[in-house]
């Protein structure tokens, strides 16, 4: 089974239903076959190989969703590119991936200069041919914060990711008749839901303005005036939700259900929204990238404590779970894990067939059955749902001149999740703000340590190696 | 009580990095210095418990704290 049948199939038997609404546009699923056949034609033309990788310079939106279509209809995968991270990072990715073109709107950007840029505004609506294609190939190479010090690619096929979307479909009992919010950047996982199991089903994806997650009345409302029927997000947005939404004005009538993933959901803030989110369904959705879901959790309002964090529950998508005896490591085998990490213009198949997929977090079984998640065995952090390893962060600072030694870890707020501190020794005469201008030309902003601390000296372990705990106090009692 | 000094201490050793708290003015554009969502989010209920106000929901949006300045607007209008 490939990712675009579905879609496809949905383009000839309900032509005239919405697909795809973007603030005042919106296109039915006639519309969008043509769309589709436009790329096809546009990277065809251009003699690009099928199997090919196609960087994807576009914010997520109704072009973008037509776009990444094509690329998989040419039978080619699809790279996105946060065009909010710095340029040095995307152009790092579009290098490590070996994209053939990278198709974005208008004028080709410098960056991207020397790999064969494709102009999605050039294109004209074209037929669309059935595609054919292995369900093995790679439909995505998703890049994420690497501890190595580079983004990592994690390259997922088509297998895995229809895996997820079709356990998903049936989890809900999603029909043509639902609408569902979209939010999350095509670099997230959460994505393959909102488009893929949405639009094999012929129901409508709607994007959320991204500025209504710093106005949660407005965005209930949007919800509330659009009727939507699903929405898949972090808990951060929804806790947000919870707390200042409006709720108690603005009842979601439409909203059947709700998944979220990417941290822990603070027990109480998701109280608070079942409370005034009565009729709708809430889903815990637990994986890393390389997974996708692999466990979930219906949540059981009457069982929530609020001391008490929510299980991540039970084994998703036909996969099987397993916790190692010594660390307590959840350990993952199935239909949704990835095909490996994709680096240097090469797929690194990690895992032999049979092997299990080593997640990194630590977990448990309660009286219940239920799986319980603790905390990483790394170092790796959750920012608002964004994977951040503190490695790639020290690496980047270690390059720049002024930073003689530094250490990052992550400090807890209140609200959910991370975020990244660093402890820093410098050259003199060295501002911080100098040094969270340089980083930003190389890392995305939510990887810009939030709190910084200057030492004389990082403390060490009697065994030479940094005293990360001693670091983390640092930052405790500086509150 | 002054609002204004436990306010730009928090936002500005929590939520906005800037290497002397005494050199931002209260004027400066927070979103554009860092604060994202989460950040908004910590503040309105950093500032409804320290400041023991209810800041309405409707009126949780970029403008209401894009400096200092307005944030200590908004607050104090409601601390009556």
């Amino acid at each position: 089974m490939n990712l675009v049948t579905g879609i496809e199939h949905q383009c000839i038997t309900n032509p005239f239903a919405i697909a795809i609404r973007e603030n005042q546009r919106a296109i039915n699923y006639q519309q969008l076959s043509l769309k589709i056949g436009a790329v096809v034609q546009l990277l065809q033309r251009a003699g690009i190989p099928s199997g090919s990788r196609i960087g994807l310079a576009m914010d997520r939106g109704l072009d973008t969703v037509c776009v990444l279509l094509g690329v998989l209809s040419a039978g080619c995968c699809y790279v996105p590119l946060d065009i909010k991270s710095p340029a040095k990072r995307r152009q790092f990715i579009v290098n490590d991936a070996g994209v053939a073109a990278v198709i974005g709107c208008g004028e080709c950007p410098h960056e991207y200069q020397n790999f064969g840029w494709l102009d999605y505004n050039s294109v004209s609506d074209h037929e669309l041919d059935v595609s054919i294609h292995q369900a093995d190939q790679l439909a995505t190479i998703l890049y994420t914060s690497g501890s190595t010090g580079s983004p990592k690619g994690v390259a997922l096929s088509h297998r895995a990711i229809h895996a997820f979307s079709h356990w998903a479909q049936q989890l809900v009992n999603l029909r043509n008749t639902d609408c569902i919010a979209s939010l999350t950047p095509l670099f997230f996982d959460l994505s393959t839901f909102d488009i893929f199991a949405s639009l094999s089903t012929g129901a409508c994806i709607d994007f959320v303005p991204a500025q209504l997650t710093m106005a949660p009345s407005q965005l209930s409302a949007w919800l509330s005036q659009h009727r939507i029927s699903g929405f898949y997000t972090v808990p951060s947005v929804l806790g947000f939700l919870a707390l200042k939404g409006n709720l108690e004005k603005t009842p979601l009538q439409d909203l059947r259900f709700v998944l979220f993933a990417g941290e822990v959901f603070p027990t109480r803030l998701l109280k608070t929204l079942i409370n005034y989110l009565p009729n709708t369904e809430f889903y815990n959705f637990y994986g890393p990238t390389e997974t996708n879901v692999c466990v979930y959790w219906r949540v059981e309002p009457d069982t929530l404590l609020e001391q008490t964090p929510i299980p991540i529950g039970h084994p998703a998508c036909g996969n099987q779970l397993k916790i190692a005896e010594n660390t307590g490591e959840l350990l993952v085998k199935g239909p949704t894990v990835m095909s490996g990490y994709w680096s240097k213009k090469t797929l690194h198949a990690v895992l032999a067939d049979q092997q299990w997929y080593a997640t990194g977090d630590q977990v448990s079984i309660n009286e219940k059955g239920e799986y319980c998640y603790h905390g990483r065995l790394d170092r790796m952090l959750k920012c608002s749902g964004y994977r951040v390893e503190p490695a790639e962060i020290e690496h980047v600072l270690l390059s720049l001149p002024e930073v003689t030694n530094c250490a990052v870890i992550g400090v807890s707020d209140e609200t959910a999740g991370q975020r990244p501190a660093a402890a820093v020794v410098l050259q003199p005469e060295t501002t911080i703000q100098a040094l969270r201008r340089k980083l930003s030309q190389q890392l995305p902003h939510y990887m810009i340590p939030s709190r910084w601390k200057i030492l004389p000296a990082l403390p060490l372990l009697k065994n030479g190696k940094t005293d990360y705990l001693s670091i983390s106090n640092l930052f405790v009692t500086a509150k | 009580m002054d609002i204004k000094t436990p306010l730009r201490q928090f936002v500005l050793t929590e939520l906005v990095y800037c290497d002397d708290i005494n050199n931002f003015g209260d004027t400066e554009d927070l979103l554009e210095a860092g604060m994202d969502s989460m950040g908004i989010m910590r503040l309105i209920m950093f500032a409804e418990r320290e400041f023991k106000v209810t800041l309405p929901d409707t009126e949780v949006e970029p403008d209401s704290v894009r400096s200092i300045n307005a944030l200590v607007g908004w607050i104090e209008e409601h601390k009556k």
